[in-house]
């Protein structure tokens, strides 16, 4: 009978702290929920020149990582910019131009702190060294065929993996940190024109579609994408770049629609930011964006030849 | 009871719940046995002579006015008994399938007098109009190509109905009334060597024969687009596709942009030259994402006219113009229907002219540019130069050596006050008024 009894008062405590768990689950839900629906951009500062006063002139590339580095894609002027965004402090602006990279549209870091940048003019993709000095070109040793391939952006995740958005062989391309080939994903069937993809931290690819103003995953060993949201046109005009932070949320640039249009993980639309202007703290036809982990936000604001930097309010 | 008075109250009961409220409503205004029709022609005498025509809609036949027109009153013209954009659906509801792949604007508007008489006329079917005729009414273009070209096709000499259904098709588009090849080759028999011999023995039995051949007519031979490619014009198929005895014949020698190159080169060189492509010229489709292969109504065998083609992947751009032009539209009709003081206020232009006619080109570049947002030259002013004569227009300063007081980095040029795709405010400036645009800059006059 006791041992009856102590059974019960087990399965009673057993019960009750499932229950407690998953109100707490539950909790933090909401709390998630909550915070990611309040997503603000706050102005911080905006970046016009180099450390000897020269201006930028339409920037389309960022890149930055959570060691207070800053890189920029001066297009127009064949160069890349390096700074140092500390604490809301901007140092150096160092020039970097090297004679294998003309307009720079695209930028990434990886974790050793070399940089990546596509050229839009050549539209290959080449590999510099930490202090700016140029080591490789990223021309995806072992692709299979087509061989031929034209990346219109690329990502690089925190393994140093590099993601090709190939759209000559419609595909993403999956090279290793040394830029070999490792596997392909076709993109999905019905698309219109993708310009940018994004790998989030669970290791999904994402995909916008500029033309259909969608979001295409592929979660990570899957070898198909499949639409995460419908149409989003009713948000914005013309998406042309997407990121996310390491909670998952995802950024999207509206390039006409010069703005920021803000996802949940699961592509629910959180909400829209930023509008067109030439003052501080708006934008005018921006190009790449780039968040790293202190929440800060850095936007290429191509059509004011500069860079605005705005921190995530929640 | 006995069956036989069982079967009696049942058939009084189905005669009172089916049959009373059939012959009710054939005669719901209880008119007199011979008043139906007589009763209206009597007052509407004109009306006798149109129903001398040889073909009258069935209910005006038999008399009954009232199928369509309430004799007593209504909310709609003509005494019409429903909206006359539905009425017709009444009788003949299926006459736009559910399934249906294409449809006709004006059945889906509901504008069936738009090709029918409601009551009577000349014509089969009580059709306004005898064959092509009426359906040039509208198709204004088609009619006047039709009638112009040198190589005419048969079966649209004798109908537009040959080969469209005029309501809708469950079997193709553009109401063809069977898939397209299916339609062609019903007359055109692939089978026969001569159509292999036309065709350089490619098997093109199930290709897409609008890829070459206008089937309205055209002025080239075997009614190929007015403009066609010249290989195709040169029946040198084998410039882009494999061998017509290979297995894969009607696949292309190689893909994208690198098919194109080969004969293509020099173009090709410059645009590549150049600091900014046009991505899908470089993308899987390549060139024929905006240019046909073989043949082409349009210029530079474009797949459409440049605003529909443009638009296709700038749909942003393209309806913001649609509602700008909505909008220009009504205000002008305002304008028209007012006087003195409302209409003076109201100047300057919302919509901009190239944008709206479809010239994309007038400003941009489609393959590539050296300049930002592929603008064919490198400052917005020598671009808007070519059809605004800009400093007489303007007194403010301008130019390369004039800073923007918004932006330290950026110079003053005519896209730092107005946007060409227009803004819905008057002269295209981005905020409501002139003022609140200068005062951006000129803070000190801010109110």
């Amino acid at each position: 009978m006791k041992t009856l009894r102590q059974h019960s008062a087990k399965r009673i405590a057993h019960g009750v702290m499932i229950f407690f768990i998953l109100l707490v689950i539950g909790l933090y839900s909401l709390v998630e929920s909550f915070s990611a629906e309040t997503v603000k951009l706050k102005y911080i500062q905006s970046v016009y020149f180099d450390e000897k006063g020269a201006g930028m002139k339409q920037p389309e590339g960022i890149a930055c990582n959570d060691k207070f580095l800053l890189v920029v894609g001066d297009t127009e002027n064949d160069r890349l910019i390096q700074y140092s965004f500390q604490e809301r402090s901007l140092k150096a602006g160092t020039e970097i131009k090297v004679q294998q990279l003309s307009n720079p549209i695209r930028l990434q870091i990886n974790s050793k702190g070399e940089i990546f940048a596509l050229d839009g003019k050549k539209r290959r993709i080449i590999r510099l060294n930490p202090d700016g000095t140029f080591k490789t070109y990223v021309d995806g040793e072992g692709v299979p065929s087509p061989s031929t391939f034209v990346p219109r952006s690329f990502k690089i995740d925190p393994q140093n993996n590099i993601y090709i958005l190939d759209i000559f062989s419609a595909r993403v391309l999956v090279l290793n940190p040394e830029g070999k080939y490792q596997k392909q994903i076709p993109f999905p069937k019905d698309y219109g024109f993708f310009s940018d993809l994004s790998v989030d931290s669970k290791g999904s690819i994402l995909l916008i579609d500029s033309v259909r103003a969608m979001v295409f995953s592929a979660p990570k060993d899957s070898n198909s994408f499949s639409p995460i949201t419908k149409s989003l046109r009713e948000y914005l005009n013309f998406p042309t770049s997407i990121t996310n932070d390491n909670r998952g949320t995802i950024y999207i640039v509206d390039e006409n629609g010069s703005g920021i249009i803000i996802l949940g993980q699961d592509g629910s639309f959180l909400g829209r930011q930023l509008s067109m202007g030439w003052n501080e703290g708006l934008l005018y036809y921006p190009s790449q964006i780039c968040i790293n982990e202190r929440g800060e936000i850095f936007i290429a604001d191509r059509g004011n030849s500069r860079v605005q930097i705005f921190t995530l309010v929640k | 009871m006995s069956s036989k008075l069982k079967c009696l109250l049942l058939s009084g009961v189905i005669i009172t719940l089916f049959v009373f409220p059939l012959a009710y409503g054939q005669n719901k205004f209880k008119l007199k046995p011979d008043a139906k029709g007589k009763l209206c022609l009597s007052c509407h005498d004109n009306f006798k002579e149109k129903l001398k025509n040889p073909f009258i809609h069935t209910p005006v036949k038999s008399g009954e006015c009232s199928e369509c027109h309430n004799p007593h009153t209504s909310s709609h013209g003509k005494l019409l008994d429903a909206d006359p954009n539905k009425i017709c659906n009444k009788c003949h509801e299926g006459i736009v399938p559910k399934n249906a792949k294409s449809n006709h604007k004006v059945v889906m508007e509901g504008n069936c007098v738009k090709c029918h008489d409601p009551h009577a006329s000349k014509n089969k079917f009580v059709l306004l109009k005898a064959g092509n005729e009426l359906c040039f009414d509208c198709h204004k273009n088609i009619g006047n190509a039709v009638a112009k070209v040198k190589f005419k096709h048969n079966p649209v000499e004798k109908g537009c109905i040959n080969c469209h259904d005029p309501h809708a098709s469950t079997k193709g588009k553009h109401l063809l009334k069977n898939d397209l090849v299916a339609l062609c080759v019903s007359c055109h028999k692939t089978d026969r060597p001569s159509f292999a011999k036309q065709h350089m023995n490619y098997p093109v039995g199930k290709a897409n024969c609008s890829s070459c051949h206008n089937a309205h007519g055209s002025d080239k031979a075997g009614i190929l687009f007015n403009n066609a490619h010249a290989p195709v014009a040169n029946r040198m198929c084998g410039q882009c596709h494999e061998a017509p005895d290979s297995p894969n014949a009607l696949r292309t020698k190689k893909t994208g942009f690198e098919l194109c190159r080969g004969c293509h080169a020099s173009m090709m060189n410059d645009v590549f030259n150049k600091n900014r492509v046009h991505w899908p010229l470089v993308d899987k489709v390549g060139c024929l994402n905006c240019h046909e292969p073989h043949a082409s109504e349009q210029k530079k065998l474009l797949t459409g006219e440049m605003n529909s083609l443009c638009g296709k992947c700038h749909p942003d751009t393209m309806e913001k113009q649609e509602k700008l032009a909505e909008l220009e539209r009504k205000e002008k009709e305002a304008k028209a229907s007012s006087k003195g003081a409302a209409a003076r206020g109201k100047e300057g232009a919302i919509t901009h002219n190239p944008v709206q006619g479809g010239e994309c080109s007038a400003c941009h570049l489609p393959h590539a540019s050296d300049s930002a947002y592929l603008m064919n030259k490198p400052f917005f002013i020598e671009s808007c130069g070519a059809c605004h004569d800009w400093s007489k227009h303007a007194t403010h300063p301008m130019g390369a050596k004039v800073v923007d007081l918004r932006n330290k980095n950026i110079t003053m040029d005519c896209l730092s006050c107005h946007r060409s795709h227009g803004t819905g405010n008057r002269y295209l400036i981005p905020f409501p008024t002139v003022t609140d645009l200068c005062v951006q800059c000129h803070k000190q006059y801010k109110r």
